[in-house]
């Protein structure tokens, strides 16, 4: 479900994870909501998933929304790593 | 030994057709395209424990499938009947609020791709055929199930119904026939 390369973003929570997830598809970004993958920890057990093409649209989309994500990760081989956390 | 020809068939119809050759036992020769069909196919049959000898062939390639399937782990319960299949009768995981339950479901069917004990055979009827058809959200993780050998089809009147015939995106059409007889002759059903 993750190519190596994608974001995985992690929210604080269901609701702002569904929402998250509906203002970017009103925006007709490429996004996907997934299961969190095993190697991240995730409280609600959700992310979103999109690739490389479409990060500065997202990620400037969901900071106008107010809607950062609480941790932010790229998949690099087996391994997540984690490239942004909410202060 | 018996033979297969499935170059031209778009995955996971390949892996889907092997998966049935092999279940009724013995070698198979089989024909296939490179690509998709030609890794997914290989990986299929290692993973369930066969060996795979492979050659070029007109058109592609041409798999010699030996051995026999790896034993299951002592620990999964012997079934009965043929397999487990999955019924899925609705786009909606549990009872509540829609949107949740759409959420559910979506997580639901891609965390199976993650699991290790697949079902044999997963049937999508009502408006569980909304998760196979075009614009849904889970084509990618049916696709990624059906490359490792599980068997997802949808029911035909259900599509029809819907207006989805055309728009089928994973797997392939079935009739009741063949979702009755796998239901009663099934090791273990799941009710979804």
């Amino acid at each position: 479900m993750v190519k190596d390369g994608d974001y995985v973003a992690i929210f604080k929570s269901v609701h702002r994870v569904m929402e998250a997830e509906r203002l970017l598809k009103d925006r007709k970004l490429p996004i996907l909501m997934i299961p969190a993958p095993r190697a991240i920890a995730s409280d609600c057990g959700l992310g979103l998933r999109y690739g490389e093409e479409v990060r500065r649209e997202v990620e400037s989309a969901l900071s106008e929304a107010g809607l950062l994500p609480k941790e932010l990760f790229r998949k690099q081989g087996e391994e997540y790593l984690k490239i942004q956390e909410e202060p | 030994m018996k033979d297969l020809d499935v170059r031209g068939q778009a995955c996971p119809l390949p892996v889907v057709a092997v998966k049935k050759a092999l279940d009724e036992g013995g070698p198979l020769r089989v024909l296939l395209d490179d690509g998709a069909p030609r890794e997914n196919v290989r990986r299929f049959a290692e993973n369930r424990g066969f060996s795979v000898a492979e050659a070029p062939c007109e058109g592609g390639y041409a798999f010699t499938i030996t051995g026999s399937a790896a034993a299951p782990a002592p620990t999964a319960p012997a079934p009965s009947g043929r397999g487990t299949v999955m019924l899925i009768g609705t786009d909606r995981l549990g009872d509540g609020p829609e949107e949740l339950g759409r959420l559910l479901m979506k997580n639901f069917i891609m965390t199976l791709v993650e699991t290790s004990q697949l079902p044999d055979r997963m049937y999508f009827v009502n408006t569980g055929v909304l998760l196979t058809a075009e614009g849904s959200e889970v084509i990618e993780a049916l696709t990624a199930l059906g490359n490792r050998g599980v068997e997802v089809a949808s029911c035909g009147i259900c599509l029809d119904f819907f207006q989805k015939k055309d728009k089928l995106a994973a797997g392939i059409v079935t009739n009741m026939l063949t979702i009755a007889e796998s239901l009663v002759t099934a090791g273990s059903v799941v009710r979804i």
